[in-house]
């Protein structure tokens, strides 16, 4: 009988000794920064590649995507707000050194909202919110120049670019379905008002001021807009601008000190806008 | 947003009643396996002639399930491999859970030994989704009862 026998197996030979919740976080947390930063790089080639899409074809991006603002506008006031806006821009554009296929197309939104924003195809739509905060045209070109310069530096495209490597990578990943691909293709005239970049932002207003400096010779009424967005006390709402656009104060110095550099000549004043731009 | 919560809800409570059952079971494994020590099992073919006796087939088989946590942490494993430490402890609990009901099925006819013992294993799922994650594991052997 001495020849056979069971001896107790040692515990726990079989099994790995780590904790269930440890392996999770660990695998959780290095699977997300892997994709982390794959979707990261992606997302960077995306935006320098995007570059390239001729200026054509991004304006027939945005054909089928339905915007209330992009319609044609049957109120005789609008469209006469409208031709004076695409106008003013006209004159801007001549003094921007823009590619032979680049245009603007202006829009006005009778909307209280303080903003003006500029999306896919060199669309710019200015709010009746924004021109009633302004004290003069120039103010108003600053602005506007501020919103081309970022469709002539291709910062549109470049945000739209980005999102959609980002939704691509996601999508194929997580299996996201026609429909949810569908919607968000339908909102990136909206979603490429919201992620300019800081140095974005500064880059147009620099441009802008070049801009405006040589169509009017003076920079007077350049920081009009954010200094009225900084004396705003800081309870009221928001303005949407706002989430785009950080660090007023220092965008407001920044234009001081081109001021500085560029007084105006003697005589050169602000030119006020035209009654029929105001609401009231 | 709702989708994440379920998740997380899910997650959790495979978290909780999967640990929960897992210790439970292995308190129930060793205290069987030590009252059932004396029942001796071997994988040899043929039983001894110090150990003839009456013969009879005997098994055990058990189903065990996983439990929601525990397949999230071994997908996520498939994506880069290794050790899925969250199925070994699935498996060494069905092994030992069909061994011993194979030993009390041995002990119910009186036998001292089982020989030629065998463990198989099966998949209840398959690569089918959409059913539950289980395996089966059956051990069987033949029991012999000394004359």
């Amino acid at each position: 009988m001495s020849d056979y026998e069971n001896r107790p197996v040692p515990e726990g030979i079989n099994i790995s000794p780590s904790h269930p919740l440890k392996e999770f976080g660990l695998l959780v947390g290095g699977i997300s920064a892997v994709l982390l930063t794959g979707v990261l790089l992606l997302a960077l080639l995306a935006g320098h590649l995007v570059r390239y899409v001729p200026f054509a074809q991004e304006k027939a991006l945005l054909s089928g995507v339905d915007i209330g603002w992009l319609k044609d506008d049957q109120n005789t006031a609008h469209q006469q707000k409208q031709r004076y806006l695409q106008a003013l821009a006209e004159r801007l554009a001549t003094n921007m050194q823009l590619p032979p296929d680049m245009s603007f197309s202006l829009h006005y939104s009778p909307d209280a909202t303080v903003n003006a924003m500029a999306t896919l195809g060199g669309h710019i739509v200015v709010y009746q919110g924004l021109l009633d905060t302004l004290p003069s045209e120039n103010a108003l070109a600053m602005v506007l120049a501020h919103e081309m310069a970022h469709v002539r530096q291709r910062h549109p495209i470049v945000a739209v670019g980005r999102g959609f490597a980002v939704m691509l990578a996601l999508s194929s990943l997580a299996g996201v379905g026609d429909g949810a691909m569908q919607q968000w293709v339908g909102n990136m005239g909206m979603l490429s008002m919201l992620s300019f970049s800081r140095a974005q932002e500064e880059d147009a207003d620099a441009e802008a001021l070049q801009t405006v400096q040589r169509t009017y010779g003076h920079v007077g009424d350049a920081a009009a807009f954010f200094e009225y967005i900084a004396s705003r006390p800081q309870s009221l709402e928001t303005p949407a601008i706002f989430n785009t656009h950080p660090d007023h104060a220092a965008r407001i110095a920044r234009i001081q000190q081109f001021a500085q550099a560029h007084p105006a000549a003697a005589g050169q004043t602000s030119q006020p806008l035209p009654p029929f731009m105001q609401s009231r | 947003m709702y989708d994440l919560i379920f998740f997380l809800v899910l997650l959790g409570c495979g978290y909780v009643f999967g640990q929960l059952a897992e210790k439970r079971h292995f308190r129930s494994i060793i205290a069987r396996e030590a009252e059932l020590q004396d029942l001796l099992c071997f994988s040899e073919r043929t039983v001894p002639a110090a150990y003839s006796g009456d013969a009879a087939l005997v098994c055990g088989s058990v189903v065990i399930s996983i439990d929601y946590f525990k397949r999230f942490v071994a997908g996520l494993r498939n994506f880069i491999g290794g050790r899925v430490s969250s199925y070994e402890s699935l498996l060494e609990r069905a092994r030992r859970e069909a061994m011993l009901r194979m030993k009390e099925e041995a002990r119910a006819r009186g036998a001292s030994s089982v020989w030629n013992v065998r463990l198989e294993t099966a998949s209840i799922s398959k690569d089918n989704d959409q059913t539950i994650g289980a395996v089966e594991v059956v051990a069987y052997g033949t029991a012999v009862t000394p004359r």
